[in-house]
């Protein structure tokens, strides 16, 4: 029914995929494609893969509708997940590691604290009092990490500190953020 | 990167599979692991929603006016030609009882040779099942029970990954009709398949979603 498609909320648009709604497939294009479009392109840093990125992201949105359990999760945070992992992959494909694939500085340290906006988001309000209770180094790593797509070895030329300790930096840091997000 | 990333513990393996620093080898033992082990995708889940947040610190980007028509194309394959269409098979139970009942057949045409058999249930919209069969010392074919729809460019792989083992092991692109095992694939082995660019994966180990997956079982 393209009639309301536009008023459903993201959780029914997504079941109506699952019941190939090509109308609730295009309303959830309208109102995503931006944003997902937008975490590929920081993450791959590359035009065409970040195309590639979100097209995945959206056909796989279509053929996985059905796996959308809106008990177990934001609706949002499903759809950013699969354009996040479809550029990771592509990234990955790509050979992050190979030399001279340099984190681009001015993008990751953009703005004094782009924790800040975090509050700006509805529900950021609990993981930014969580990051706060990480040392700044180390939130910084997590926060790149989840942003830039930056693999352990980037993060450890980043920061100047080997490798082995941004591993254990970044386990550290995910066990205390579980304790703090699941209290 | 080193086989250092083989040792994450189990309860930062799901966070670091959402952060996004596992390797490829890593990332792709999670995302086996993800179709076979329903805490896990909890778990998988819980970091998706509480660091979802953090995606705001992207800006948004429109992608090329193109792209949504190329999306459309890609997902234009005819649905499947059962109009009835199934709800998605939420349970392996109620894949399982499908199997069941084929095999009942099955069993009564061979009663000397008891077949093993895979449930592998399906994890997409309205997606046939695979199963896979075949009796004491014979070949044990995999078949999907009506054509699986695939993008022009992407294959299906399939994948075995013994008991005990971390890493899936390729057993080649899933052609359309399926296709026979080796030999050697034992009973406690899963079998997983994922969505491959054209020819298979590039790396050896899968490197997109895992749309399929279940265990090779004695059927007694």
């Amino acid at each position: 029914m393209p009639a309301d498609a536009a008023s459903l909320n993201d959780a029914d648009l997504i079941l109506r995929c699952a019941g190939q709604d090509r109308a609730a497939f295009r309303t959830l294009y309208a109102k995503w494609s931006a944003r997902l479009h937008g975490v590929a392109l920081r993450i791959t840093r590359d035009p065409a893969l970040a195309a590639d990125a979100t097209h995945d992201a959206f056909v796989q949105l279509w053929q996985q509708a059905a796996r959308y359990d809106p008990k177990l999760g934001e609706a949002g945070a499903w759809l950013m997940s699969l354009a996040r992992y479809r550029a990771l992959d592509l990234v990955r494909r790509r050979g992050r590691e190979r030399l001279g694939h340099e984190p681009a500085q001015d993008q990751a340290d953009q703005g004094p604290d782009p924790l800040a906006s975090l509050l700006a988001a509805a529900d950021g309000g609990a993981l930014h009092r969580c990051l706060e209770t990480l040392q700044p180094e180390r939130r910084r790593l997590i926060v790149l990490a989840f942003v830039e797509g930056y693999s352990h070895s980037q993060l450890a030329a980043l920061l100047a500190v080997p490798v082995g300790t941004v591993k254990s930096w970044i386990r550290r840091s995910l066990i205390g953020l579980k304790e703090c997000l699941a209290s | 990167m080193s086989g250092a990333d083989d040792d994450f513990s189990p309860e930062t393996l799901a966070a670091e599979y959402v952060l996004g620093t596992l390797d490829a080898a890593g990332h792709a033992a999670a995302s086996a692991r993800l179709a076979v082990d329903p805490a896990f995708a909890a778990e998988v889940r819980f970091w998706e929603d509480r660091l979802f947040p953090l995606t705001a610190l992207a800006a948004p980007v429109p992608p090329p006016a193109a792209l949504l028509s190329r999306i459309e194309a890609s997902i234009g394959a005819p649905a499947p030609a059962n109009d009835n269409r199934v709800r998605f098979w939420r349970t392996a139970a109620l894949a399982a009882s499908a199997v069941a009942a084929s095999l009942a057949l099955f069993v009564a045409l061979r009663p000397a040779h008891p077949p093993v058999f895979a449930v592998l249930s399906p994890t997409g919209a309205v997606a046939p099942v695979l199963v896979a069969f075949g009796g004491q010392g014979e070949a044990i074919g995999l078949r999907p029970s009506a054509a699986i729809g695939v993008a022009q460019d992407r294959d299906l792989q399939l994948w075995s990954l013994p008991e005990g083992a971390t890493r899936p092991a390729s057993l080649g692109v899933l052609p359309a009709g399926g296709k026979q095992l080796p030999p050697g694939v034992q009973p406690g082995t899963k079998l997983l398949v994922s969505l491959e660019p054209k020819g298979g994966s590039p790396t050896g180990q899968p490197t997109g979603p895992v749309v399929y997956g279940g265990v090779l079982q004695r059927f007694r």
